[in-house]
């Protein structure tokens, strides 16, 4: 347990030791302040479901660029020997790099707390669809790193680490949109995938059980994925 | 202390080590020789268990490597080839982040950082970030990093590589220094050097063991005057190959 926060810890403090930390907050605060201002304008509504749905949309971009150092760049560099020959255990290693990564992407929703405060100021908003739209948010950003991670592991490139976080993130996006062209019995399985369809639930002050397990599953998965492609000898 | 039981190994169809049998008591220090690629290093991640062995047994200090790979972890330390290091952590976060990993009680951390810094001459750059650093110092780093938590055996991929005479010499003082309460296993390309530290020389070629034997036997056996003549003789050079 320890190890896994000393990892998680060196996680964090690595985001921090490049400008690249800096250049996404500022860049992605930014981007959402535009839409936040651009919706809030346009609606009139002290609500912030339609700002959540562009948050959700660019986390697909963003997130593939937190992660997809974590792994890639230990085996570019040789320190995953350095790692994985100290007495720490192949588990506590994705733990602490799943939570590093986690807890900056914590940080970037964190600092879009803000608007709540904005919209409560200016109008009377609905509290409980905001509380269960950042829970929403919340889940689906440690499926995206859980994901990134995974996909890091693969490679010791980080480009292809990002491309092929893309790649599976924006499947499960958009599955949804793939609907029409599958066989009618599958379309209830691919809904399910589909991530739009579990955020719009939180959105709307909806929290279900399926929809947390949906998110805590995929977590699941992608670390338990992640854990035996650390193992597995063939993609060091 | 070390005790390798026929071990193979291949990767996809080249086979990098054919059925290596060797023991190595405590305290001895053993110089590993052999050509660019023929399975030195290898050996080396297999006996720190970075890598499993395709079949064969490796026991260190009694214990089966695969089966407790991290109570073995314990009492190895491991200087990679290439130093293992962190370039955006300065040399003390580096030495801190590896006592941790390493089970260094909290309490005695501060003082053990304390002792390597001081051993590999490190004290001066202690908190400056790695990236910055000359091949020398980050090559001290990495041995730094290996000996930090007193391991009973220790594995030196090419540990002079990148030092210039006089850190050389500093380095083989360390190594030295802990003869006969550690085992040693190391490799290098500079022969002379071996010659000084180690007692024993084992000798790898395309994956298979070709000599074991103490160091002056060695030399006596096939009638040579350095290692470097033993070294040429077992490993001829061969036109129209570039292996090296």
């Amino acid at each position: 347990m320890t190890k896994t926060l000393t990892i998680a810890q060196k996680e964090l403090s690595a985001y921090f030791k490049s400008p690249t930390a800096y250049i996404i907050l500022i860049a992605t605060i930014t981007v959402f302040n535009v839409f936040f201002y651009m919706i809030i304008d346009q609606n009139r509504e002290a609500t912030l479901r339609d700002v959540f749905a562009v948050m959700e949309f660019m986390f697909v971009f963003l997130v593939p660029l937190l992660t997809m150092r974590i792994f890639a760049e230990e085996k570019a560099t040789g320190t995953m020997e350095f790692l994985m020959t100290t007495p720490t255990s192949n588990t506590s290693i994705v733990l602490g790099k799943y939570l590093g990564s986690f807890l900056f992407f914590n940080l970037l929703l964190g600092m879009t707390v803000v608007y709540y405060f904005v919209i409560e100021y200016f109008g009377q908003p609905d509290r409980w669809p905001v509380v269960t739209g950042f829970l929403g948010l919340w889940l689906e950003g440690g499926l995206f790193v859980a994901v990134g991670i995974l996909t890091s592991s693969w490679t010791r490139s980080q480009v292809v680490a990002a491309i092929m976080s893309y790649a599976i993130l924006f499947l499960v996006y958009f599955s949804a949109s793939f609907i029409p062209y599958v066989p009618e019995s599958f379309a209830p399985v691919v809904r399910h995938i589909s991530t739009l369809t579990h955020a719009a639930n939180f959105g709307v002050g909806l929290v279900t059980l399926a929809d947390v397990v949906y998110y805590l599953s995929g977590i699941a998965l992608c670390l338990v994925l992640t854990r035996i492609s650390v193992e597995n000898r063939l993609w060091r | 202390m070390i005790i390798a039981q026929n071990i193979s190994k291949h990767f996809g169809k080249i086979e990098a080590l054919k059925n290596i049998s060797f023991e190595i008591g405590k305290g001895e220090i053993v110089g590993f020789l052999g050509k660019n690629g023929a399975g030195k290093t290898t050996l080396m991640r297999i006996l720190t268990s970075y890598l499993p062995p395709a079949s064969g047994k490796v026991l260190i200090a009694g214990q089966d490597v695969e089966r407790n790979p991290l109570a073995i972890r314990r009492k190895i330390g491991y200087l990679p080839e290439n130093p293992p290091l962190y370039l955006n952590m300065t040399v003390r976060e580096y030495l801190k982040f590896a006592a941790r990993l390493k089970d260094i009680p909290a309490r005695e951390t501060r003082a053990r950082i304390d002792k390597v810094l001081d051993d590999c001459r490190l004290l001066y750059v202690q908190n400056r970030p790695i990236a910055q650093l000359s091949k020398g110092y980050k090559q001290r780093i990495g041995i730094a990093q290996a000996i930090i938590h007193e391991p009973e055996v220790l594995i030196l991929d090419e540990p002079t590589s990148g030092l210039d005479p006089a850190q050389i010499r500093q380095v083989r003082k360390l190594i030295r220094d802990i003869e006969h309460k550690r085992t040693v296993l190391l490799s290098t390309h500079i022969l002379s050097e071996i010659e000084q530290i180690a007692r024993r020389i084992l000798i790898i070629n395309r994956g298979e063991l070709i000599k074991d034997r103490p160091l002056e036997g060695l030399l006596k056996d096939e009638g040579a005057a350095t290692l470097e003549e033993v070294f040429l003789k077992l490993n001829p050079p061969q036109a129209g190959r570039s292996d090296d």
